[in-house]
């Protein structure tokens, strides 16, 4: 008899985690990786197994984190914290893991207890979420739809953030534009409730330019270059499709649970294979152009058709099923009985079409949701990276559509929003603290420590050496290149703030962001005029998405409170 | 190799634990995080996970942790407190045995501290704590601690109804101790609301045994979202996404199948025989058809949904999906078994030959549509309930899986916590009740028995009182049996045991449970026969001292007799005493369903309070020990709760004014909102006792080489080597 005995090293026990030396050293060390790699001059990581394979170059937080192995428990829980946060919202992965490092480093240094840090800690996260979702909000602004401009500098932002896509400006520009016609594709025209966005699919085409990169209306299906020899002409009516979820195979499938005895002489291939032809037969019938299967069409029922002048496509995938059903309208068909004429859809064309050194068939929709975008990109870790890239953009544009807005980026909106807790604390202590046995000194402390996280953050978009300045007025971000004179004409030397709202010939006084300062007033609710300007000189505007920054800030504390509230760390040894 | 218990060795143990789990007990305690060989992380203050995750090698330790997990078991609560009351019920043993010379107490008390030393100590220490236990502790409970009970019902008539404000303090203490100290508000409004709306009539009893039973089915979690982001959802979601989603408007009925509906070639141990190519297409055909008409029969049946147990085959969807059917497949059995209670629908089982009978297992829903929760999607249903559970789900965020575990378990023990509450629990103390009604019949029978006893009780303590005095004649055999029954009529299985060996403690403990029969059976309410009992007490005490025996004044008749009882003539007097008693009827006395506390400590000082007041009018002298000993290892727990706190809310303060409130019988009033189960705080300290007494009795660990083996495998060894 086995008998099931229980785990028996005993676990490790260690109380008070966070105030050992070797978890202070692991913490930084994590936090100094991912800052070298926040921002548009972030510097980027190459990440490579001893063993051999294939070598990565990447700067996003998503690529990183997966493959970094980290053992520590407490770094695990940060890390996947915000791995977490990635799958749900694709952008704001560092800026997250590295607020939520900077906040777990100052708090330790105030010396408060935990419960109390953990309090102010919560009551500051609230008092920010409220600020950022309030009207007098000074950094955010609304989207407006009728023009694209904010929502084309909202994925120029997120591609230029990714320095490991190797793109120049100029691609940049071509890309952000694809990304967003292809994103405007997936939104149907006729808005019933709910609105359900249609999908983008990727085609990886390696090797090319980025500038060869393209956006189709339907759905692209690779193929050989000797089936496209075989198509047959093209009609120039409408075609009739019919898609196929079961395999033409001919083959038998589920016999059921007993056996199946088969008698001398009788051909169980040839009963299907009529089947088959009898299938084949009423497609013909039914005058359909196209047929497409899921999985394999047998020979026979393949060379039945194209004698009937019918074009057939196999093995096109499970991935593509649901695009096609929704660019032709086309019910899977799941059976190898008489089709129903109601499972039939329709598409306006079909096209061969060679892109590099790969061919399509392109399938015309005559009015659909879904597009097919063919990006390009010279090697294969740029395209990964450049792939990845797309995806957040695109997710992010759907994450602006529910919730239109966007928040100033560039580190603009960090050192404004310190900049107003700063003020806060120090005006009205009272709004941001609920009566909670929190004194009024710790509020301070606490609040040093939450204000300086988030400057530290925006000063790490700093890669090369420079300074970082704050404006006196709004609040914002400026950096000026190393070494700046002593005594300095400060409007000739910067040019325009972080996020690109104000340009330094405003009549604004700077100073470092690091020094001590006195608290200011930042100028709340962005001015209509600068908000015209924006419009006008919209390129160089930096957005960030609303949504998905609020949840990395609210998950960045909340991590944070929970690693500061740990007591102990039981590992089990097993 | 083998290991001796001692006290010392168990406190040593007991201490390490207690410094772990004293840092997450209350409202101050703090995270502990919990990595699996596996590589997750999980976060806890949930004590029994904690004692879990440690993996303890030694052997006390495993009993404790035993100890504590069969606890958890029962309840599903307080395996924090269970540690810290025993770590200092443990301080206390260790302490008397160290300072036995002193003679701080009474010459008496010395005398039997010597005697603890001399004779089997720990093992006669257990047996007194496992008799306060079960005969003691339940009448102080009712008696004194009841009198300061609250109620989350809020009125008293038959109806009870749920005060709202009384579940929300009860949940907040509740889960100020399981979840972060930044979510326990969040969590328990969440709980509260999520209550409520699942309820429909006043009494939550069946939507909570409900909710309990089937929590993994009614709660998604959402990982990757912050924790703020948690919220209640109208209506049920499955775990599974949709395979055929058709939308439907107006009358949807739902069916539930088990089975595949697509028929098959053959069936288990079943042959098919194909002899010609035309069998085996009609029999293809005739499947399709065959499934075909099954939907198209769903379909006219108005039936727009399907869930099933199985897989479904893609011949099954297609025809589903043409026939406009939505199927849910793959749905785990607990998952159906939830929905059938909620609407009590059968599985609707493929008819054999025709389909022109009428099904009837088929249910309304609202709605049903795809809920997309964090790009996962799921299946939302909208049922019509049949029974008091209007279905809701909880989908619970988190930033972390660890952190969604603990929420999750934090939710399902305040469910469990919550149906214990909701429940009355009977104590083994019986009172005269006034009205007959209320009496239970197996309560009145257990009472026969006790009365059936009283001669024999009388019988005994004239033995034993001529014992005393030194005439040994009493048959010891005689005793044994009595012993036996008797323990076997008050105490659970375990006391059998160690009631045995008592009867090498020269017939102390036979005594004892004489006065606490009576005493238990008198009505606490009525002033004359308590005092009786306290007359007779004495008189037992002056027997037992016998240096004093005739020296009390004695105002009443009867005890006039009791007082003659040194002379061996006790027996008619006490069967008359006991005999008005029965002429009354009995109901044993019980813990209400939803009697709470405030927080803070406060059950702890109470009943530290009422123990130290029994202690001074109780004479015997191991029950003053264990009384002592208990009412101060209690105040351990608001010891520690309060060791934050400072000025006017620092322990001794709190401590010195419940006192004074307790001896001017004010009401107490509790500093700190919030509530907390009486019972769930009951079976805490039974719990430690009966893991105190299972470690007192204990005097070698032996390490062998293998699992024990079970008694029904040795018994089968032995038949076959005879």
């Amino acid at each position: 008899m086995m008998s099931c005995l229980e785990a028996h090293k005993p676990s490790l026990c260690h109380s008070e985690p966070l105030t050992t030396e070797k978890v202070r050293a692991k913490l930084t060390v994590l936090k100094g990786v991912l800052t070298s790699c926040y921002g548009p001059f972030g510097r980027l990581k190459q990440l490579h197994n001893g063993m051999g394979g294939s070598v990565c170059t990447t700067s996003q937080s998503t690529v990183l984190l997966r493959n970094l192995s980290v053992t520590h428990p407490i770094l695990k829980i940060l890390t996947t914290a915000v791995q977490n946060h990635v799958s749900c919202f694709s952008d704001c992965g560092l800026f997250t893991a590295i607020l939520c490092c900077n906040l777990i480093e100052n708090v330790q240094k105030t010396e408060l207890t935990a419960a109390t840090t953990i309090k102010l800690n919560k009551h500051l996260l609230n008092f920010c979420i409220s600020y950022l979702r309030s009207e007098i909000c000074g950094c955010r602004i609304p989207v407006d739809f009728t023009s694209t401009q904010i929502l084309l500098c909202l994925v120029r932002s997120i591609l230029t953030s990714k320095p490991a896509c190797m793109l120049t400006r100029k691609e940049v520009d071509h890309i952000s534009a694809l990304i967003l016609r292809a994103f405007l594709h997936t939104i149907p025209e006729n808005t019933g409730e709910p609105i359900i966005l249609g999908k983008c699919i990727i085609v990886p085409l390696k090797g090319q330019r980025v500038t060869d990169s393209t956006v189709l209306p339907g759905v692209l299906i690779e193929m050989s270059v000797q089936l496209m020899r075989m198509l047959p002409a093209r009609k120039s009516s409408a075609l009739k499709v019919a898609l196929f979820a079961t395999s033409l195979s001919g083959d038998f499938s589920d016999p059921g649970e007993g056996s199946v005895v088969v008698s001398y002489g009788v051909s169980l291939e040839n009963a299907v294979l009529d089947q088959l032809i009898n299938i084949g037969r009423q497609l013909v019938s039914d005058r359909v152009d196209l047929v497409l299967c899921q999985k394999v069409i047998h020979p026979s029922l393949k060379q039945f058709l194209s004698n009937h002048h019918i074009l057939a496509i196999d093995r096109v995938g499970v991935t593509l099923m649901e695009p096609l059903s929704k660019v032709t309208g086309a019910q899977p068909i799941g059976s190898l009985g008489p089709v129903s004429p109601s499972s039939y859809g329709n598409a306006k064309n079909w096209c061969s079409a060679k892109f590099g050194c790969k061919h399509f068939f392109h399938l015309i929709p005559n009015e659909a949701t879904v597009c097919s975008l063919l990006l390009c990109n010279r090697n294969d870790t740029a395209w990964d990276e450049l792939k990845l890239t797309c995806q957040t953009a695109l997710h992010v544009l759907q994450l602006t559509i529910k919730d239109p807005w966007v928040l100033l980026g560039g580190g603009c909106t960090e050192t404004h929003l310190a900049a107003y807790i700063r003020h806060m604390t120090h005006k009205e202590p009272g709004s941001i603290l609920q009566d909670d046995g929190c004194t009024q000194a710790e509020l301070q402390l606490i609040a040093e420590a939450f204000c300086s996280a988030l400057e530290s953050l925006a000063g790490s978009l700093e890669h090369d050496g420079g300074e970082i300045l704050t404006d006196m007025k709004h609040g914002h971000f400026w950096s000026v290149q190393a070494g700046p004179p002593s005594a300095v004409n400060w409007p000739d030397l910067l040019s325009r703030c972080g996020c690109g709202v104000y340009s330094s010939q405003e009549e604004l006084t700077w100073s470092f962001l690091r020094s001590t300062h006195h608290p200011f007033v930042p100028h709340t609710r962005l001015p209509q005029e600068a908000l015209e300007i924006t419009q006008q000189s919209a390129h160089s505007l930096t957005v960030d998405c609303l949504t998905a920054k609020l949840s990395g800030l609210k998950v960045a504390v909340e991590t944070a409170n929970l690693i500061l509230d740990l007591a102990y760390v039981i590992e089990d040894k097993n | 190799m083998a290991v001796a218990v001692s006290v010392k060795t168990a406190l040593q143990v007991a201490e390490v634990l207690e410094a772990i789990v004293s840092r997450c007990v209350g409202p101050e305690g703090r995270q502990v995080l919990c990595t699996k060989p596996t590589g997750e992380v999980l976060l806890s203050r949930d004590g029994g996970r904690l004692l879990q995750a440690l993996h303890l090698d030694h052997p006390i330790a495993r009993i404790i942790v035993a100890c504590v997990s069969s606890h958890l078991k029962k309840t599903g609560d307080g395996a924090k407190t269970f540690i810290i009351f025993l770590c200092h019920l443990l301080r206390g043993l260790h302490t008397i045995t160290e300072k036995e010379k002193d003679s701080l107490i009474s010459e008496n008390i010395q005398t039997f501290e010597r005697r603890w030393k001399n004779c089997c100590q720990w093992k006669f220490i257990s047996q007194a704590l496992l008799t306060f236990q079960t005969q003691i502790l339940d009448g102080i409970m009712d008696q004194y601690l009841s009198r300061h009970f609250l109620s989350v019902f809020s009125s008293s008539t038959k109806e009870r109804t749920l005060c709202r404000s009384s579940l929300v303090l009860l949940l907040e203490a509740y889960f100020c101790g399981r979840v972060g100290r930044n979510n326990h508000k969040f969590i328990s409004q969440l709980m509260c609301d999520y209550f409520f709306k699942c309820m429909t009539s006043e009494n939550g009893m069946e939507v909570l045994e409900l909710v309990d039973d089937c929590f993994v089915e009614l709660n998604v979690s959402v990982i990757g979202l912050p924790v703020s982001d948690s919220k209640i959802i109208d209506g049920l979601v499955l775990h599974r996404d949709f395979s055929v989603y058709c939308p439907a408007d107006g009358d949807i009925r739902v069916a539930v199948v088990r089975e595949i509906i697509q028929p098959v070639f053959s069936t288990s141990r079943s042959e098919f025989v194909l002899n010609s190519e035309a069998q085996f297409q009609t029999s293809q055909i005739w499947i399709m058809e065959r499934t075909k008409s099954i939907m198209k029969y769903l379909l006219s049946q108005n039936v727009k949904l399907l869930l099933s147990t199985v897989k479904q085959p893609d011949l099954v969807i297609y025809y589903a999906r043409l026939s406009g059917i939505s199927v849910v497949d793959c749905l785990s059995s607990e998952e159906v078994s939830l929905i059938q209670r909620i609407i009590s629908l059968s599985p609707f089982v493929l008819p054999q030959a025709s389909l022109q009978c009428e099904i009837s297992d088929t249910a309304l829903v609202k709605f049903c549509k795809p809920l997309i929760l964090r790009s996962k999607r799921y299946a939302h249903l909208g049922l019509i309930s049949t029974c008091t559970f209007v279905p809701h789900c909880i989908s619970l965020c988190g930033p972390v899986q660890g952190l969604v575990e603990q929420h999750e378990n934090a939710l399902h023990g305040a469910f469990k916590m919550l149906r214990q509450l909701f429940k009355d629990f009977d104590l083994n103390y019986v009172k005269k009740a006034n009205d007959q009604n209320d009496a239970l019949r197996p309560c009145i029978y257990k009472n026969n028995r006790k009365s059936n006893q009283v001669p024999k009780i009388g019988n005994h303590s004239i033995h034993r009182s001529y014992q005393d005095t030194g005439i040994k004649n009493s048959d010891k055999l005689e005793k044994t049996q009595y012993l036996k029954a008797h323990s076997n009529l008050v105490v659970s299985d375990v006391e059998l045991e160690t009631y045995i060996p008592c009867l090498t403690l020269k017939m102390m403990p036979p005594d004892r449970v004489q006065t606490d029969e009576i005493w238990r059976c008198l009505p606490p309410e009525n002033k004359r026969i308590t005092d009786d009992y306290e007359l007779l007490i004495e008189s037992n005490s002056t027997r037992n001292s016998l240096t004093e025996n005739p020296g009390i004044e004695i105002s009443y008749e009867n005890f006039q007799v009791t007082n003659i009882a040194g002379k061996g003539s006790m027996l008619p007097v006490k069967y008359k005493s006991l005999d008005t008693c029965i002429s009354q009827s009995f109901c044993s006395s019980s813990i209400p369903a939803g009697c709470v506390l405030p927080v803070g400590g406060t059950f702890e000082i109470l009943l530290h309070y009422y123990l130290l007041s029994y202690a001074e009018r109780c004479q015997q002298l191991e029950e003053i020990v264990v009384s002592k000993l208990i009412a101060s290892a209690l105040l351990g727990i608001p010891k520690i709760l309060y060791k934050p706190k400072k000025g006017s809310h620092s322990f001794p303060q709190i401590y010195l004014r419940a006192l004074h409130t307790l001896q001017t019988s004010q009401p107490m009033i509790s500093c700190q909102a919030g509530l907390e189960s009486v019972t769930g705080k009951y079976h805490v300290l039974t719990s430690v006792l009966q893991c105190l007494t299972k470690i007192l009795t204990i005097d070698l660990i032996m390490n062998i080489k293998r699992q024990p083996l079970k008694n029904c495998d040795q018994d089968s060894e032995d038949e076959l080597q005879h």
